[in-house]
């Protein structure tokens, strides 16, 4: 799996997916939402094209019947419907499922095979009914086959056919050579038209469409339907050498003087009456090749055993084919000619009425398939072009709108380790920036130099404003909208909602909100657990919800926007809500507080209970939620990106829970303060207020000290004792302690320190190696004198 | 650039491959008097054979390549002296 190939197909394939799946949901509220029908055709084909790049046949399988019934229902033969729906999803589920396997293993397990299968059939079980016409011509291109090559031959002209004649007649060997390539042979990388060209000694060529070109706004330029023909002189074996990977697509044989003339003869004879009665029009190349198909049975047949059978089966294949194009005009005379040719005991009369009927318009279509008569020499004329049908004239416009390539892409893919690289390097440059200033005070100090000191000092600010303007820009190129989370959602609501029979209205607001690529990828588990929660425990069934007199369905809101510097994600639902009273005593039997305790929470403080650890309230584990693992790992989660998570909920109208996340993890603002003469960074997340504390101001309780801020009591711990320094916290000169006042859970604490030292911007680096095992730092931080500030993390020392 | 576009001509040079397929497809459509100039082509894809094919294109030149243009003189001659039916 070391392809960059399939590490790109993978890539792209999953984001397929995800689309595939957001249309899908799409096209369930809006059904005959034809742009995003033509869409999702489009991104499903494409998936079946790039898995055939890769032989992964259990994959293309799928995609190919999903791309069958895809074409269906955007031409109209068959509805959409949530079933299909289901069908669709659950194969792009599996495809994704072989995604992942592929990026895992390097292959798909051979047990795949059958559920692909089962996939694939269901996907085309809907196709049964509305494609009669295609099953039967299953039977037709054995007819069209063996007049193939006889076609091709009347496409020799004249002159060159005679002197063909004159070669062979001298004796020359010559070989006839049909090349049909195969529809997706594009996607093999192969070049059919560089494979004829590798045939020397060429005497004739040709190059013929295989099924009549559609209009160009509607041509897939990837799907080849050429036909090859040339003779040559070149030893049988050699062109079987030279087309041995595709023996399957060449025919390859002597060419003959009586197989020339045939050829001729049916080129010059046979002329009859062009139909001038327009009553159909076909414009389906298949439909157009079954019914030529047809006509020609009956025309060349006329004497054969089992004329009635031929005659019956002719007549329902036509039946099917007006049918298919929705055309039942013409059933009643259809019967009349199917008697008539019945009691005639000839085919005579069904082939007068497919002239009658289909012929004027359809009739180059029926000539060029070649069972028809021949009257275009060398030259067609242009009549024998085929025509556009009304109903396709109107359409080019909507469908070359989607079949339009979409604007150049003005994006670029780049491996998130290279920005990171980048990012890191601007890092760099920051510190080594920050030397400046330093470099300029040495120079008016050490040197004397106080010019010098000056423009260093100039040139400092204007590296300063370029670096600034480098990180800025560097942070928005790692800056993603939530919407690559939250379009997991609808997906996630409604399968989720349908399985536990609830009835519930997803609401996305704000999902151009941007953030952190990080901090948007460490969010994604949290919130589908919270949806889930929401979904399993908030909302109540549409009866429930009936009886207590809200709507049936319910609504969930997951709302991102910005605020300063930081993301607050909202996810509201209007559900049941959460009972203080029950968390309360679940809080007590799990063990996490005591009676007495959950007594003095205040009700919004025990809701928040559900994110302590082991808290759980649904007594029975469901498939969905309530692993037991509950909410708690959400916190965690959350926490670790400096994030906060907040719960409110009113019982009876809903719960309302909220995620404030950092907009960057980059950069990090910290607290520099000194405490027995070491510097140390406390991250400004966590920091409330700075105060002096007098020495006369602090009471000691048994060990404890605690001084009372703005009427509330604040217990104080001195960081030396923390970071078990041993000497003593150092009051200034006033005789007052700097006191740093810190967020500890739900409460504040206060830390008292030698100095403050201001806050700074830094680049966080985590600590690795043997130093990852010191829980008590964040990280380190080079600054700009050189020196390592080491950042404390707050909740491991507290 | 394998292909020059231009206002009213499409110009292949050297060899076409077949992500030039889409983009002459786009062109000709846009460009439904547009002549299409393989002068310089010494191979095309058949991809892009087969968008000249359909779209009718109309061939200012053949290519000079010998080879090349017997195959092209039997794909598009006889298709590029037809007066356009489509509109």
């Amino acid at each position: 799996m070391t392809s960059p190939l399939m590490v790109q197909f993978l890539a792209e394939s999953r984001e397929l997916l995800e689309t595939v799946s957001e249309q899908l949901m799409g096209l369930e509220r809006e059904p005959e939402n034809a742009e995003m029908l033509t869409a999702l055709f489009r991104m499903v084909h494409t998936l079946k094209g790039n898995s055939g790049l890769f032989e992964i046949r259990e994959m293309t399988r799928v995609l190919h019947a999903g791309e069958d019934l895809m074409d269906a229902i955007r031409i109209g033969q068959l509805p959409f419907t949530p079933a299909t729906a289901d069908t669709l999803l659950e194969a792009m589920d599996f495809v994704a499922l072989l995604c992942d396997e592929l990026e895992a293993h390097g292959e798909i397990s051979a047990t795949h095979a059958s559920t692909s299968a089962s996939l694939a059939t269901a996907l085309r079980a809907p196709l049964g009914r509305a494609t009669v016409a295609t099953a039967q011509a299953g039977a037709v291109p054995a007819t069209v086959e063996s007049t193939g090559s006889i076609r091709g031959m009347r496409r020799i002209p004249a002159d060159v056919r005679d002197d063909l004649l004159k070669r062979l007649a001298a004796g020359e060997m010559l070989q006839w050579v049909e090349y049909t390539p195969e529809a997706e042979c594009f996607f093999q990388g192969e070049d059919p038209l560089h494979q004829v060209r590798g045939i020397s000694d060429l005497i004739w060529c040709d190059v013929e469409a295989a099924t009549e070109w559609p209009a160009p706004e509607e041509l897939n330029a990837y799907h080849c339907n050429l036909i090859f023909r040339f003779v040559t002189t070149a030893s049988m074996e050699a062109i079987a050498e030279h087309f041995r990977y595709m023996p399957d697509c060449v025919t390859i044989k002597p060419l003959s003087d009586s197989g020339l003339t045939t050829a001729d003869a049916r080129q010059d004879g046979g002329g009859d009456t062009r139909g001038d009665i327009t009553r159909i029009r076909i414009d389906d190349p298949d439909l157009v090749a079954l019914i030529a198909g047809q006509r020609s049975m009956l025309r060349h047949n006329t004497a054969a055993l089992g004329l009635t059978g031929r005659i019956r089966a002719a007549a329902s294949t036509l039946a099917a084919c007006l049918h298919s194009v929705g055309d039942m005009s013409a059933d009643e005379s259809l019967d009349a000619a199917e008697a008539a040719s019945l009691a005639e005991g000839s085919g005579d009369a069904l082939v007068a009425w497919i002239e009658r009927t289909f012929l004027a318009e359809g009739s180059a279509a029926l000539e060029s398939n070649g069972i028809a008569v021949a009257d275009s020499g060398a030259h067609p004329r242009a009549s024998d072009q085929p025509h556009l049908a009304p109903r396709e004239s109107a359409e080019p416009k909507a469908a070359r709108k989607a079949e339009e390539a979409p604007p150049p892409q003005r994006s670029l893919k780049v491996d998130q380790a290279k920005i990171d690289r980048l990012m890191n390097l601007i890092g760099e440059i920051v510190v080594a920036k920050n030397a400046l200033p330093f470099l300029a005070t040495r120079a008016a100090t050490v040197y004397g130099s106080r010019e010098l000191s000056r423009e260093i000092k100039a040139q400092h600010a204007v590296i300063n404003r370029i670096t600034e303007e480098m990180q800025d820009t560097i942070m928005q190129v790692r800056m993603m909208p939530v919407s690559t989370v939250f379009q997991r959602f609808p997906r996630l609501v409604r399968d989720t909602s349908r399985a536990l029979g609830k009835d519930v209205h997803l609401v996305l607001e704000g999902e151009d909100t941007d953030a952190d690529k990080n901090i948007i990828e460490s969010i994604g588990d949290p919130l589908i657990h919270i949806v889930r929660n929401s979904l399993d425990h908030g909302f109540e069934t549409p009866a429930e919800r009936v009886a207590a007199g809200k709507a049936a369905t319910g609504t969930l809101t997951i709302r991102a926007r910005q605020e300063t510097d930081r993301v607050l994600i909202d996810i509201i639902d209007d559900g049941k809500g959460i009972d203080p009273a029950v968390v309360r005593r679940k809080a007590v039997e799990k063990g996490i507080l005591d009676q007495a305790g959950s007594d003095r929470l205040s009700d919004q403080a025990a809701v928040n209970l559900v994110f302590a650890a082991g808290f759980s309230t649904k007594d029975v584990v469901s498939d969905l939620s309530g692993r037991g693992v509950g909410m708690d790992v959400v916190r965690t989660a959350v926490e670790k990106v400096n994030g906060t998570v907040t719960l409110e909920s009113t019982l009876g109208s809903g719960t309302h829970v909220r995620l404030s996340l950092p907009l960057s993890l980059a950069v990090t603002n910290v607290m520099m303060v000194e405490s027995d003469g070491q510097r140390f960074g406390v991250p400004m997340a966590n920091v409330i207020e700075t105060v002096r504390v007098p020495r006369m101001n602090i009471r000691s309780i048994k060990t404890s000290m605690t001084t009372s801020l703005r009427g509330r009591v604040v217990p104080l711990q001195s960081m030396n004792t923390l970071l078990s320094l041993a000497s003593p916290p150092r009051p200034n000169d006033h005789d007052e302690y700097a006191t740093l006042v810190v967020r500890s859970g739900h409460e504040s604490l206060g830390l008292l320190v030698d100095e403050f030292c201001g806050t700074t911007d830094v680049i966080l680096k985590p600590m690795t190696g043997v130093l990852a095992g010191l829980t008590a730092f964040a990280g380190s931080a080079l600054m700009g004198d050189g020196s390592v500030l080491m950042v404390l993390d707050m909740k491991e020392i507290l | 650039m394998p292909i020059t576009f231009d206002q009213d001509e499409a110009a292949l040079i050297d060899v076409a491959s077949v992500e030039e397929a889409e983009p002459l497809l786009a062109w000709l459509q846009d460009h439904k008097d547009g002549r299409v100039n393989l002068a310089a082509c010494t191979h095309l894809h058949a991809a892009v054979l087969q968008v000249l094919m359909a779209g009718r294109a109309t061939i200012g030149e053949f290519p000079d390549d010998a080879g090349l243009s017997a195959w092209m003189t039997a794909a598009l001659s006889h298709e590029a002296s037809l007066p356009s039916t489509t509109d």
